[in-house]
């Protein structure tokens, strides 16, 4: 695997490294961390949206993206993610290789846009622009609303919501619409400078780079003040053992009903029985072989995808499937038996060996996507367990049999939630 | 063995070509340094290919067929007679995987470890098909499923919604997986005979990319197809009932559970049975024409966006198959009547004030550092290799035709293809809470 080199600039800001020539382009990825809250999510969300519409010298989100159309449609991005109970503003740059273009210096011109819209945003009486934010207030309501328009991510969200209504988790990525009307354009400038100063932030470059001119070059292009003590940030809860299961159910005009299970696995990622946990959420339903897609799909024929997934820092897992409302108690049964059959030991060797092949596969590709190295790291380092590829798959190898039975015992349903249609059972066909 | 290479300075690529006698078409392209490997077989057998005639056998009657065959027998291939082929792949820790489009079908694995045993399964059980009665009806809940989680999905409907108001009767109107009654008259006898219609290797191609030697992959197709013995190939004429120039309605509507309307606004193309070079130049100057008029950086995008009539997912694109083409642009607004008036607007203003010249060089740039960029993934050069190539189109091409448009070929364009009396819209509202 590419390995990381790290080091942290004299304003405490974490430079990575991964050189690779293997791709056309080269990644910048910069992560600024704060805690995930209720009162926090909505403007923490709005400040990549405000940032990505215009800065000093590209005044205009048209001035922007012409620059960047120069240099070869450049891709520039300013989001949020969500890891654990952390809120990522994350930007970054994907470019093409100087070895396309000889004597453009691309990534330079590149990193110099990046650094303005991180550093020298447009302002106006020494805030935000007024209407720039008021617009993309707007825009980013719509995006919080429109989580409901893709059912399958809406239903595994609601169950997240439902579960975590009581813990930091329980927050939308984005926020929620009501913490998101008062906040004003004053106020969002300072809580800007505030956090860039005094949060965690990360930078990333994969590419065909020179480390020592790289560092040199990114030293240049974070020069800013930041805070000799950054702000900790709280730590992830994860240890929850549900004194019962909660049925929630919502109704929508829809076709298909959505069956959500949530689960709680109490195993962290720093936890060691990290990569028996992997290993059961990929015997039940990581894959086509497994026990889900086996019996849910093509033994009962009740869905066309049915699938575990797990949120490595939350230790949460959740079931998602899309079914006939009716099928509702049969398909539930079915998951349920899987889950138990684990507990039991029944696991042949074929799925242990199955499955093993089948994470080893999906670590060694890591390597193969600027990004998924990037998101990796990152996972690394908000877990605080930074390890290469190789020696993840090196734990993954010694798990047996018994430390999956182990994790299945640690593992508790928490919420059921089913999204199923207005019409009650009956078929609406079109 | 003969393997031909071709090198491609601008996108520097080396891709290895080999006509097997007998077998389908062989492409590797070698990719150092990547752990993934990636091989697709596919077929020119997609959704719209449901009426069709052997050409050598003109007595034979037409054969009709029910819309989604292609998708079921796409599910259904991966059957065996003791199983599943999934659980082979399981085996070499390979991720298998499969797709249907309007046009083709495409099997595929993607694996790190095992290669050679993991691209001789890929090969095997697309060439042996086993369907059997029970199979066929158990599949059908399956992809019932499927179709009704795409008629939740607000994105696939507004799309649909376009192709069924642009098109009176050529089949890409409609979805490919068909519709809960039309795959209940799928027999195991019709996927035999599409089976063995259109999954003969002259039909077929193959796309292998990874850090991998091309000769050993090549040793491995010619061994895996010397002990075959293929019936000669019935050439095919498929049927595509007779589409006029004219949109079918000028407009189509649905209500779904989304929080906000959805608009697409779609151009009908006025040709048809355009292959090879002339149909990616056309291709390429549309996406270049609406780049120009459309994109981001382009003089309508902000302002649209500023007031609040689009948003970032806001999108456009060119399709052009031999036998139909299409321009779609939209996206989700709050106010479909109103964005579908300013983009008709847009166009109008760009007729009247010509399409300037300053900007065509960078749009070009744009184009091709997108490009490079989507070189980073196998699966976008292996998919995007073949279904170009069924339309007789070196997708490695593609820069160097890009460098030969000329901003004329674009007015050209703009005049006889975005054309108002050719256009129509779909839009998916918010169901009216009663």
């Amino acid at each position: 695997m590419i390995s990381l080199e790290s080091k942290t600039l004299p304003v405490n800001v974490n430079i990575h490294l991964l050189p690779t020539s293997k791709f056309k382009t080269t990644l910048v990825s910069v992560f600024l961390q704060q805690a995930l809250a209720k009162e926090l999510a909505a403007k923490t969300a709005l400040l990549p949206a405000v940032l990505k519409r215009g800065t000093r010298q590209y005044p205009t989100f048209r001035d922007l993206k012409v620059r960047l159309e120069e240099l070869y449609g450049a891709a520039l991005s300013a989001d949020v993610v969500k890891k654990g109970e952390r809120q990522l503003v994350s930007f970054s740059l994907e470019i093409i290789n100087d070895k396309f273009t000889p004597g453009e210096k691309l990534l330079q011109q590149g990193l110099s846009i990046l650094k303005d819209v991180i550093t020298d945003p447009l302002l106006e009486n020494g805030g935000f622009r007024q209407d720039y934010v008021q617009q993309e207030k707007e825009q980013l309501t719509k995006e919080i609303r429109g989580l409901v328009n893709d059912k399958v991510s809406y239903a595994l969200e609601r169950c997240i919501q439902e579960m975590c209504s009581q813990e930091r988790f329980g927050v939308y990525k984005y926020g929620s619409v009501e913490e998101l009307q008062p906040v004003s354009t004053g106020e969002l400038y300072t809580y800007y400078q505030n956090i860039l100063q005094e949060n965690p932030l990360d930078v990333f470059v994969v590419g065909e780079i020179d480390p020592e001119n790289t560092f040199a070059l990114i030293q240049d292009t974070f020069s800013f003040s930041r805070a000799g003590n950054l702000v900790e940030l709280p730590p992830v809860e994860v240890e929850n053992i549900p004194a019962e299961v909660s049925y929630q159910e919502e109704k929508l005009p829809i076709n298909q009903g959505k069956l959500t299970l949530g689960y709680r696995t109490n195993i962290s990622y720093q936890d060691e029985a990290y990569p028996a946990l992997l290993f059961y959420n990929a015997v039940l339903g990581g894959f086509p072989h497994s026990k889900l897609f086996q019996n849910v799909r093509e033994k009962a024929s009740l869905a066309y995808y049915v699938f575990s997934r797990l949120e490595k820092h939350k230790g949460i897992q959740l079931i998602g499937s899309g079914i006939e409302v009716s099928d509702y108690e049969q398909a539930l049964e079915i998951i349920l038996q899987q889950v138990e059959e684990i507990k039991k030991g029944q696991i042949s060797k074929e799925e242990m060996k199955n499955t093993k092949r089948a994470l080893l596969n999906g670590l060694k590709i890591v390597g193969d996507s600027p990004y998924s190295l990037v998101g990796f790291y990152m996972d690394g380092l908000i877990g605080k367990r930074t390890e290469e590829t190789e020696h993840l798959m090196q734990r993954i190898a010694e798990v047996k049999e018994e430390d999956i039975v182990a994790v299945a015992h640690r593992v508790y349903l928490d919420t059921i939630y089913f999204l199923r249609s207005t019409n009650g059972d009956e078929r609406k066909q079109e | 063995m003969h393997l031909q290479v071709k090198q491609n300075a601008s996108l520097k690529e080396k891709i290895f070509h080999a006509a097997l006698k007998g077998g389908p078409d062989l492409y590797i392209l070698p990719r150092q340094g990547y752990n993934k490997k990636y091989a697709i077989f596919s077929t020119r057998f997609g959704s719209i290919d449901n009426a069709f005639r052997f050409v050598d056998n003109e007595q034979e009657e037409e054969v009709v067929l029910p819309d989604g065959v292609a998708h079921f027998l796409e599910h259904k291939l991966f059957d065996e007679e003791d199983g599943n082929v999934f659980d082979r792949f399981a085996y070499y820790g390979a991720s298998p995987n499969a797709f249907t489009s309007f046009t083709h079908t495409t099997y595929l694995f993607s694996c790190t470890d095992f290669f050679p045993e993991n691209f001789k399964l890929l090969l095997d059980f697309v060439q042996a098909p086993y369907f059997t009665e029970e199979s066929v009806a158990k599949e059908q809940g399956i992809i019932q499923q499927e179709i009704r989680m795409y008629q939740d999905n607000p994105n696939w409907r507004v799309f649909f919604g376009i192709l069924e108001a642009l098109y009176t009767r050529h089949p890409v109107r409609n979805d490919i997986a068909g519709t809960a009654e039309s795959i209940s008259k799928i027999t195991k006898e019709l996927l035999y005979k599409c089976y063995y219609t259109f999954y003969h290797p002259r039909n077929m191609a193959i796309f292998v990319t990874g850090d991998l030697e091309p000769e050993a992959v090549c040793g491995l197709v010619e061994e895996n197809i010397a002990g075959r013995s293929f019936p000669p190939f019935h050439a095919t004429q498929r049927l595509y009932p007779r589409e006029g120039a004219a949109v079918h309605q000028k407009k189509v509507t649905r209500e779904l559970s989304v929080s906000q309307p959805l608009l697409n606004l779609g151009f009908k193309d006025t040709y048809a049975d355009l292959q090879g070079r002339e149909l990616f130049v056309r291709e390429l100057t549309t996406e270049l024409l609406l780049e120009m008029i459309f994109g981001k950086g382009g003089p309508f995008f902000t302002s649209l966006y500023e007031e609040g009539l689009i948003d970032e997912h806001f999108d456009f694109g060119f399709t052009g198959e031999c036998s139909y083409g299409y321009t779609l642009l939209g996206g989700r607004t709050k106010h479909p009547e109103k964005l579908h008036a300013r983009l008709l607007a847009a166009i109008k203003k760009i007729k009247k004030e010509g399409l300037g010249t300053d900007s065509f060089a960078r749009y070009k740039r744009k184009m091709r550092g997108q490009l490079l960029r989507s070189f980073n993934s196998l699966e976008f050069i292996a998919n995007n290799y073949l279904a170009y190539r069924f339309r007789q189109i070196d997708f490695f091409e593609i820069l160097d035709l890009l460098e030969e448009i000329k901003i004329e070929d674009l007015e050209k364009r703009l005049y006889e293809h975005l054309r108002e009396d050719l256009h129509a819209v779909s839009i998916v509202y918010p169901v009216r809470q009663d």
